[in-house]
């Protein structure tokens, strides 16, 4: 099964992002977490000035999922800037529908990210991941990604919605 | 000691650029800066900026031996949660070390909390070394989680040679 569309997202699609965005938290086991809503995704991306960036992949009626989906992965990306080396492209979530995995969507997918970030100027392409998924640590690493967490000890931190506001007092 | 928070403008992208240099110092890691004021300038005051800038300025009469009165700095960007939305990444806070325990990070960083708050943004980010303890007990100090030890993330980067050999392998359709 090769055949599949890799295209920018459209408005139409904020519905199906959601449903992989759950999807993908649901295997991260984090799926209460996802308080963000259709409206929000609508209104962040295809705004006036978006805050992400998304590709999805789309299969041919065809080849529907069992839940009969035709949109059945996608990419969410956006810009940041490393002050040492200017823009980069940030991957923020990246996901395959499982019954779609195995038959380089993932693959066709990471690549096309790759050239729009040399093409879009950018110095290089970070993600995170969580230490445990060794299959998509592997799928990185066979890649030539590098962990900067072990190999220059950047560790993230996070300061909740209710320790920001008190901070912005 | 009497200090001003205020946005940066394209003139203050000299003295950005030698703060850059004096933090990557401290971070052991001054090779690797790359770009120059030139590239701060266009990249942070275009139509569309990639990313926002803090800056500390103390009066005349407190200026560095060198002539600064910009002592301090905070660079950030919106990023975007699959989970919760906008968020706000801190990428760089520096003061310079003699006018450290003033609270100029303190209030460089609450400024950058309070744009995070009017944004309506869901948290606020930052990566830190983690030899780098004065830092880690500063954002621990303001509630902050380290999330690479509690949930086991890990910073991912993907350049040079690796990313042109994929692009490069990328279909065309």
């Amino acid at each position: 099964m090769a055949d599949f569309n890799l295209r920018k997202a459209e408005p139409k699609d904020v519905t199906d992002i959601l449903r992989l965005i759950k999807e993908l938290a649901k295997f991260e086991e984090m799926e209460e977490q996802v308080v963000l809503t259709e409206k929000e995704l609508l209104e962040d991306g295809f705004g006036e000035h978006p805050f992400y960036h998304c590709l999805v992949a789309e299969v041919p009626a065809d080849r529907r999922s069992r839940d009969g989906h035709t949109v059945v992965g996608f990419a969410m990306y956006y810009f940041t800037y490393d002050p040492w080396i200017g823009k980069l492209l940030y991957l923020e979530d990246f996901y395959v529908m499982p019954e779609y995995q195995g038959y380089g969507m993932g693959s066709h997918i990471f690549k096309r990210l790759s050239e729009t970030a040399v093409k879009t100027r950018c110095s290089s392409m970070h993600f995170i991941v969580a230490e445990w998924n060794s299959k998509s640590i592997e799928f990185y690493k066979r890649r030539g990604a590098a962990d900067l967490s072990l190999e220059e000890g950047w560790r993230l931190f996070e300061i909740d919605k209710q320790s920001l506001l008190k901070m912005a007092k | 000691m009497d200090f001003t928070i205020r946005a940066a403008t394209p003139e203050d992208c000299k003295d950005i650029s030698r703060m850059i240099i004096e933090l990557s110092d401290y971070e052991k890691m001054a090779d690797q800066v790359k770009i120059s004021h030139e590239e701060l300038k266009r990249d942070g005051f275009c139509q569309n900026p990639f990313y926002q800038c803090l800056i500390a300025e103390v009066p005349e009469e407190h200026k560095t031996k060198d002539g600064h009165v910009n002592v301090g700095y905070a660079l950030f960007f919106y990023t975007y949660s699959t989970w919760k939305g906008k968020c706000v990444y801190m990428e760089d806070l520096y003061v310079m070390p003699e006018f450290r325990g003033k609270g100029i990070g303190k209030a460089l960083m609450s400024s950058v909390a309070k744009v995070g708050k009017e944004q309506q943004c869901a948290r606020l980010q930052l990566s830190v070394l983690d030899w780098n303890t004065p830092s880690m007990d500063f954002y621990i100090a303001r509630d902050a989680q380290d999330l690479t030890k509690s949930e086991g993330w890990h910073l991912l980067r993907f350049d040079g040679a690796a990313l042109d050999k994929l692009a490069e392998e990328a279909p065309k359709k």
